[in-house]
């Protein structure tokens, strides 16, 4: 039924990819980020498929991506940078830079951005910072939009030679639509082209960048006179001619448009694809005939804080709209029905609440926050670094699925990506100052030391912090889905890499004399390990002292556990004192309905074996061992 | 949509709610379900977690089939509520609308304080050990699968057995003899508690 139809069921992230591949793009690069990171993998997809020559790569960080794909735009090839939206701020340099320079082949800056926030640290919005940049914005509304997006948003790229901007955020990026495709699109191949030396862009000082700041302003003026006119605007009108209408981008207009059916209203709606610059004559004939306009937007106000009349608008900056989360259907529901109310619409909206919510919400349903994996080495680590340095010490953290070390105490700080190494250093300066003597041990994970850790290493080495850095080498960028780092011997569409690059190499070149590289699985060499590394970082000669925690990520690797797996048995002896389950936290050591005892959950269990460190009291024993009688 | 009941028509919207915690395959049922709405020759929007969220958490998806462009379904609003286990059906109970259905991995049923409110809205509960009959059948991993085949014997789940069927093979052909061993057995135990007078054989008889 499928294939006679022709129709697919892609991920929003897929869909971007597509389009990139469709729109005859020929240079992709990202770093992983939720909820971006399907979208350098959508384009690997369709460049297989269609057998398309494109470069395709993970680059070491957001910054690198930018750069590499922005070289490849000055060559005149068609090119894009993924990323998610704090991503973004790594980037910026560039970005700011790139927007005065301008652009030969087409360039798409494509930030994923995550109200809620979902997978991030921040909620901030991508457009504003594309807004501050004076780079133009597509805010597409579902996936097919924003595959038909792209081809529109080179073309412009390439008219005005500008960066531009495709914003995509996580309900879009990770829906699921079902689009038609309509076989190999036609490729006349990679244009012949060549970088060509242009110094008064390429090599701009001062003085022309000044004359390029006006250009740009002038661009900016054009742009906005071309999305007037824009199919991704569009302009729904209503019986009735109510006195209320709303403007909406991205996904919110959809869910808008739903809540309206739903409320069985009409309202003019004016959608917009395109927020910055906003196409004012547009705006302003819309909102002529209205008494109220409510702004639906996401995360933050781009378009509201473009309109120059907003005594009649309702939406972030006059706080009708929640200042923070996203606009689910629940909150655009109650938003509407404010604003019909204060409208004076003859219009009974009515909430369709029973009470069962209260119930559910009184009910001590298990809080299911996400915990490390069973199996996962990083609790090994964590676990052993809190038996040997205590509550007592202070554990900076990072960015990526070790941040749940905070759930076991290990964690103390995250701020973005590398400043585990930083808020070490700068603890460690601090505490200097005030004579805090704590011990300072800080986690990173591999792909992230390799993002931003190495620059804030040498930091410390040069200025004589002393900590321990534990690097927690699980062999892959785990969080967001497996994708290889540079110390992989593939890339990340599969091929060879040229050269794995060690982190031992890395952290000794940035002049770090103790490096101990150990399986934290093997929870008694690691602990020596780890108690000699603090040694050192305390010894006249010593300083930053690093310690690779190196096991491969248990998902990605599992057939290491299936060599040798170590089933365990909790002992009749348990008395359920939850030792283990608060300071160990494995998902398949379950505690009984009555508190009586801890069980495994043999379904999840992977046999690693690792919990049996976890109860000091000896009840958790290897099977082999508890057959054989020698549990004492 | 309305109240509808049977196969659904090509004109007309299903908003199916799943829910489970991460690893009990959320994702594939679905992918699975959105599928067999495009062999319907539905347009469909889907809402999957990603992430963190996935790491051991609640994982909720939202599914519809028919309808808008909006990737999620309102509270109070969702036909279907697919749940692989009883403590996330709970959580998850208040996206179904008056006369909506919730299907459920469990052993023992929803906690009997909610059974007044749904009786009220004259919400079905529909409850099945889904992990039970996948350890009978050798593996946990296909308690999705069942629930599927449970719910499809029920016409308010208005997804035909034999549409979930073709596609079922499709997506997993490694996995073809275990997932449709998967959904009879789901399906068998909703015949036993759906009122629907077809009889198994006449439906899963080929190619099982």
């Amino acid at each position: 039924m499928r294939a006679a139809l022709s129709v697919e069921l892609l991920l929003g992230n897929e869909a971007i990819g597509l389009g990139l591949v469709e729109a005859g793009c020929r240079v992709v690069t990202a770093y992983p980020g939720t909820p971006s990171s399907e979208i350098l993998a959508g384009v690997i997809k369709y460049k297989k498929e269609f057998d398309r020559r494109i470069h395709t790569e993970w680059s070491t960080n957001e910054k690198v991506a930018f750069e590499v794909a922005l070289a490849a735009s000055w060559t005149g090839l068609r090119a894009a940078v993924a990323m998610k939206q704090v991503g973004l701020n790594v980037a910026s340099d560039p970005l700011f830079s790139a927007a005065y320079t301008g652009v030969r082949g087409g360039f798409l800056v494509i930030p994923a951005d995550d109200p809620g926030p979902h997978s991030s640290q921040t909620e901030q919005d991508s457009r504003l910072t594309a807004l501050n940049a004076k780079v133009p914005v597509f805010d597409p509304s579902s996936p097919e939009e924003a595959r038909h997006m792209i081809r529109v948003a080179f073309a412009l790229s390439e008219r005005f030679s500008i960066p531009v901007m495709l914003r995509p955020t996580t309900r879009l990026c990770h829906a699921l639509q079902s689009l038609s495709l309509d076989g190999r699109p036609a490729d006349e191949g990679p244009p012949q082209t060549r970088f060509r030396k242009d110094p008064p862009h390429w090599t701009a000082t001062p003085k022309l960048r000044y004359k390029l700041h006006v250009e740009l302003s002038a661009k900016l003026g054009q742009v906005e006179a071309a999305f007037e006119a824009s199919s991704f605007n569009v302009e729904i009108k209503a019986a009735g001619a109510p006195r209320m209408g709303v403007i909406a981008s991205g996904v919110a207009f959809h869910t808008a448009q739903q809540v309206l059916q739903e409320m069985g209203i009409d309202l003019p709606m004016l959608k917009i694809g395109t927020p910055f610059p906003l196409p004012r004559e547009l705006v302003k004939r819309f909102v002529a005939d209205l008494d109220l306009i409510l702004v639906l937007e996401e995360p933050d106000a781009c378009i509201e804080l473009q309109l120059s009349d907003r005594t009649r608008v309702r939406g972030r900056l006059d706080g009708s709209v929640p200042p923070a989360g996203e606009l689910t259907p629940e909150v655009i529901y109650e938003l509407l029905a404010t604003a019909l109310v204060k409208a004076g619409l003859s219009v009974n909206p009515k909430p369709d609440k029973w009470g069962l919510q209260d119930l559910v919400d009184m009910m001590d349903l298990p809080a299911r926050r996400p915990r490390l994996c069973p199996g996962c080495s990083h609790r090994s680590a964590f676990f052993a670094l809190k038996r040997e340095f205590g509550p007592n010490a202070i554990y900076p953290g990072d960015i990526g699925c070790y941040t749940l070390g905070t759930n076991l105490r290990a964690v103390d700080t995250f701020v973005d990506m590398g400043a585990a190494v930083t808020m070490a250093d700068g603890l460690y300066k601090a505490g200097q100052v005030v004579g805090d003597k704590r011990p300072i041990i800080a986690t990173i994970g591999d792909s992230t030391f390799l993002h931003s850790g190495i620059v804030p290493l040498i930091n410390a080495v040069h200025t004589g912090s002393r900590f321990v850095l534990v690097v927690l080498d699980n062999h892959t960028t785990a969080m967001t889905g497996f994708q290889p780092t540079a110390e992989s011997p593939f890339l990340a569409d599969g091929s060879d890499a040229e050269r794995k690059i060690s982190i031992a190499d890395l952290v000794r070149a940035c002049g770090v004399t103790f490096v101990e590289s150990t399986d934290p699985y093997d929870q008694d060499a690691y602990r020596r390990v780890i108690r000699e590394a603090y040694r050192h970082s305390q010894s006249p000669h010593g300083g930053v002292s690093v310690v690779i925690a190196d096991r491969p990520c248990v998902l990605y690797e599992p057939a290491l556990l299936l060599e040798d797996p170590v089933p365990v048995v909790i002992t009749q002896e348990c008395d359920g004192c939850r030792y283990c389950i608060e300071a160990f936290e494995c998902p398949a050591l379950v505690l009984r309905a009555d508190l009586s005892r801890v069980d495994i959950d043999e379904k999840i269990c992977v046999d690693c074996g690792q919990c049996i460190d976890a109860c000091f009291k000896g009840f958790i024993l290897p099977k082999l061992m508890e057959r054989e009688g020698l549990a004492t | 949509m309305s109240d509808g009941q049977g196969p659904l028509g090509p004109r007309e919207e299903l908003k199916i709610v799943l829910a489970g915690i991460g690893g009990q395959g959320v994702v594939f049922a679905t992918r699975l379900l959105a599928r067999t709405g495009i062999g319907l020759g539905l347009p469909v929007m889907a809402s999957e977690t990603h992430g963190m969220s996935q790491r051991g958490g609640s994982v909720v998806a939202h599914l519809k089939l028919g309808g808008t462009l909006a990737p999620l379904i309102r509270r109070g609003t969702a036909d279907v509520l697919l749940a692989l286990d009883p403590d996330e059906a709970l959580r998850n109970l208040t996206y179904l609308r008056r006369n909506g259905a919730v299907f459920a991995n469990s052993g023992q049923g929803l906690r009997p304080e909610v059974e007044d409110p749904l009786a009220e809205h004259n919400i079905q509960v529909h409850v099945v050990s889904a992990s039970q009959i996948a350890t009978t059948l050798g593996a946990a991993a296909v308690a999705n699968v069942i629930l599927i085949g449970f719910a499809a014997a029920h016409a308010s789940f208005r997804l035909p057995l034999e549409a979930i069927r073709s596609i079922l093979i499709e997506v997993a052909p490694h996995a073809r003899d275990l997932n449709l061993r998967a959904l009879e057995a789901g399906y068998r135990e909703g015949l036993a508690s759906s009122a629907l007078v077809e009889t198994v054989e006449d439906i899963v008889k080929t190619d099982v």
